[in-house]
């Protein structure tokens, strides 16, 4: 980032803009719903209750994220870059909780060997042998796992 | 106690962990872009049928491996492996270049394991006083003593201020969810039995700092280390003589190392910088710093590896991490039994000190497999990190379940990933979050505690010594940031 670039915030979002937006919102609907997210049973007690902290931190999050966001206009942010980078994490993200929601019905093998074949294919790595490692590696961890760890694996 | 620590080590079992530990560290390391946080956190899930010793020993050879491998990556390719060896590189390159590659090498190696038994022997002086000295806190110290941190951390922890603050409100808030640490109320649990348990650290852990970087690498795919040629390394040596040359050097650059290691969330590429130019300002030749000057090498390789002992006096005294990779220690502590914080020495002091010795012996198998495993390592420097992504993607999988053994935890895991991948690429830094998550519930609790024993009145945080003096602490911490930005914004 530099201040001497043509500026930052709504005019060109950007990484920060996105995170610090994504954050603002969280933090006020957390604030929305801390009512019901949160009941409180008054039995006389002095000082605060469960809500007091949650809503100190989360008044102080919506607060500083709001200043972060009015300070970015002024500052060039980090530039979402072209769709297809996107994509490739998109890609990623959506295969790993493909494989993790595949778990439960086709087991870790699967689900984990899956997850890490997409990741090979979306890097760029077009060779048998690394396109075939994540399979070798998941059966690793299954089988150590399992018998030698005494994990449960799905 | 020292003894009967000893006599715990005499087992096969610590020496294969402190070995492996040794050798996967050091390759971890060398490889760009992959860090002893990442390696860490991937393997505490291995050490689980471990004994807690072993288990320990091998996260924390990891650790030492790790540092030192950086800076095979730093000096031969001019890419630091871990950012603490980014000061490593300025003369440590220079030196390759010249054909000095292997004397720099030798010079980091032994630089390192310097500052790893200086701070081992402070780490091993000051943790149990300090622990000791905690025991008579109660809530209302435990609560300023946390405030006192997590403001450290905001205010000098490098970067914006404003950014620091904002991830340790991130953390403090994933802290809330879960079940209230007073009444028990669930919060923000969307009545979900899975939610209640809150956020579990080492599931948190392996998305930020495993997951986030597979998807980093997936938007950014350019290659981290180009087709440059790799120095030659020619047979050299490195005498007692020339160390004894540079035993200041290596004293004040460890005392640095130590000591900002001890605050918390600095981490370990401040002090290397600092002892950098401290060395640099030292010397009578100047001049030659940046153009391949030993004690270039020497003093930031003595600091980055002295702030793991350092890091770890408030960590197990305290239960406040000193970094990134101290908090990833200190959740495996936690999984092992061994809860940090002044009860640690009274109930596990065996342990404990069976692991400080560990740590101060694992010098010897560093010099020795470092020796060793720098010429193979040059090879380890050329591995692209994307090779090895889908398999860390899967131990990730498999780390994240193996906690508790339910799929909720490898969710979490995913969601910590994606939001570490969009801090990351927004310069948001994570460490103040995992500090955040770490302390916001207990300082929570210790000021809900204090509060309810005041009756709900506040002067309970100004009545004894100990409240006052981290009051104390805290004002004077704010005046000195104050009084630093004020002579940068003139300067």
């Amino acid at each position: 980032m530099n201040r001497a670039g043509r500026g930052g915030g709504l005019a060109r979002p950007g990484f920060r803009t996105l995170t610090a937006g994504l954050l603002l919102t969280a933090a006020l609907w957390a604030v929305f719903a801390l009512n019901s997210q949160i009941q409180v049973f008054g039995f006389g007690d002095a000082g605060p209750d469960a809500r007091s902290f949650p809503r100190l931190v989360l008044w102080l999050l919506a607060g500083a994220v709001a200043l972060r966001l009015i300070l970015s206009l002024r500052i060039e942010d980090a530039p979402l870059g072209d769709m297809s980078r996107l994509g490739r994490v998109l890609a990623v993200t959506a295969s790993t909780a493909l494989a993790l929601w595949a778990m439960r019905q086709f087991g870790f093998f699967a689900g984990a060997a899956g997850a890490g074949f997409v990741v090979a294919i979306v890097l760029g790595e077009r060779r048998p042998l690394l396109l075939g490692l994540p399979l070798i590696v998941a059966a690793i961890v299954a089988y150590g796992g399992r018998h030698g760890l005494s994990i449960p694996l799905p | 106690m020292l003894i009967d620590a000893f006599v715990e080590l005499l087992n096969l079992w610590v020496l294969v962990a402190a070995l492996a530990g040794i050798v996967s560290g050091i390759i971890i390391g060398a490889i760009p872009g992959l860090g002893p946080t990442m390696a860490i956190a991937l393997l505490i899930p291995v050490t689980f049928s471990m004994e807690p010793i072993p288990a320990i020993v091998l996260l924390l050879g990891v650790y030492q491996g790790a540092i030192f491998g950086g800076s095979i990556s730093a000096v031969l390719l001019n890419v630091p492996g871990t950012p603490s060896s980014a000061a490593t590189a300025i003369d440590g390159f220079a030196m390759a270049r010249r054909g000095e590659g292997g004397r720099a090498l030798r010079l980091a190696l032994y630089a390192s394991v310097f500052g790893n038994i200086f701070s081992c022997l402070v780490l091993m002086a000051l943790a149990e006083p300090l622990a000791r000295f905690a025991l008579d806190f109660g809530p209302a110290e435990m609560a300023m003593l946390m405030l006192f941190a997590l403001l450290v951390i905001v205010l000098f922890g490098g970067g914006s201020k404003l950014d620091a603050l904002i991830m340790v409100l991130v953390g403090a808030c994933a802290g809330v969810v879960g079940l209230d640490p007073i009444s028990g109320t669930p919060r923000y649990t969307f009545d979900s039995f899975a939610f209640e348990n809150g956020f579990q650290l080492i599931p948190v852990l392996i998305g930020l700092f495993a997951m986030s970087e597979v998807l980093l690498q997936a938007f950014d795919s350019e290659p981290l280390v180009g087709d440059a040629e790799v120095p030659p390394l020619k047979s050299s040596v490195v005498r007692f003589a020339e160390l004894w040359q540079m035993r200041v050097t290596l004293l004040l650059s460890s005392t640095i190392g130590t000591f900002v290691g001890i605050l918390p969330g600095i981490g370990s590429t401040v002090p290397a910088f600092m002892s950098y130019n401290l060395a640099r300002s030292r010397a009578t030749d100047a001049d030659q710093f940046g153009k391949g000057a030993p004690e270039g090498v020497a003093a930031p390789e003595a600091a980055n590896n002295a702030v793991t002992g350092g890091a770890l006096v408030p960590t197990l005294a305290l239960g406040i991490p000193g970094d990134a990779v101290t908090a990833v220690i200190l959740g495996a502590f936690m999984l092992h039994g061994l809860a940090p914080g002044p009860f640690l020495f009274r109930d596990h002091g065996l342990e404990v000190y069976a692991i400080f010795e560990a740590l101060l012996l694992s010098s010897i198998p560093t010099v020795i497999l470092g020796l060793l495993f720098f010429r193979i390592a040059i090879h380890v420097t050329r591995i692209q990190p994307r090779h090895l992504l889908p398999a860390i993607a899967i131990l990730a999988i498999f780390g994240a379940f193996s906690v508790n053994n339910i799929l909720f935890d490898v969710w979490v895991m995913l969601g910590a990933g994606v939001l570490g991948f969009l801090f990351r690429r927004s310069n948001f830094p994570l460490p103040p979050l995992l500090i955040g998550l770490i302390l916001g519930a207990p300082f929570e609790q210790s000021l809900r505690q204090a509060l309810l024993t005041s009756g709900g009145g506040y002067d309970i945080f100004v009545e004894s010594p100990i409240t006052i003096g981290l009051v104390a602490l805290i004002f004077l911490s704010l005046a000195i940031s104050l009084t630093l930005d004020l002579r940068k914004a003139r300067a």
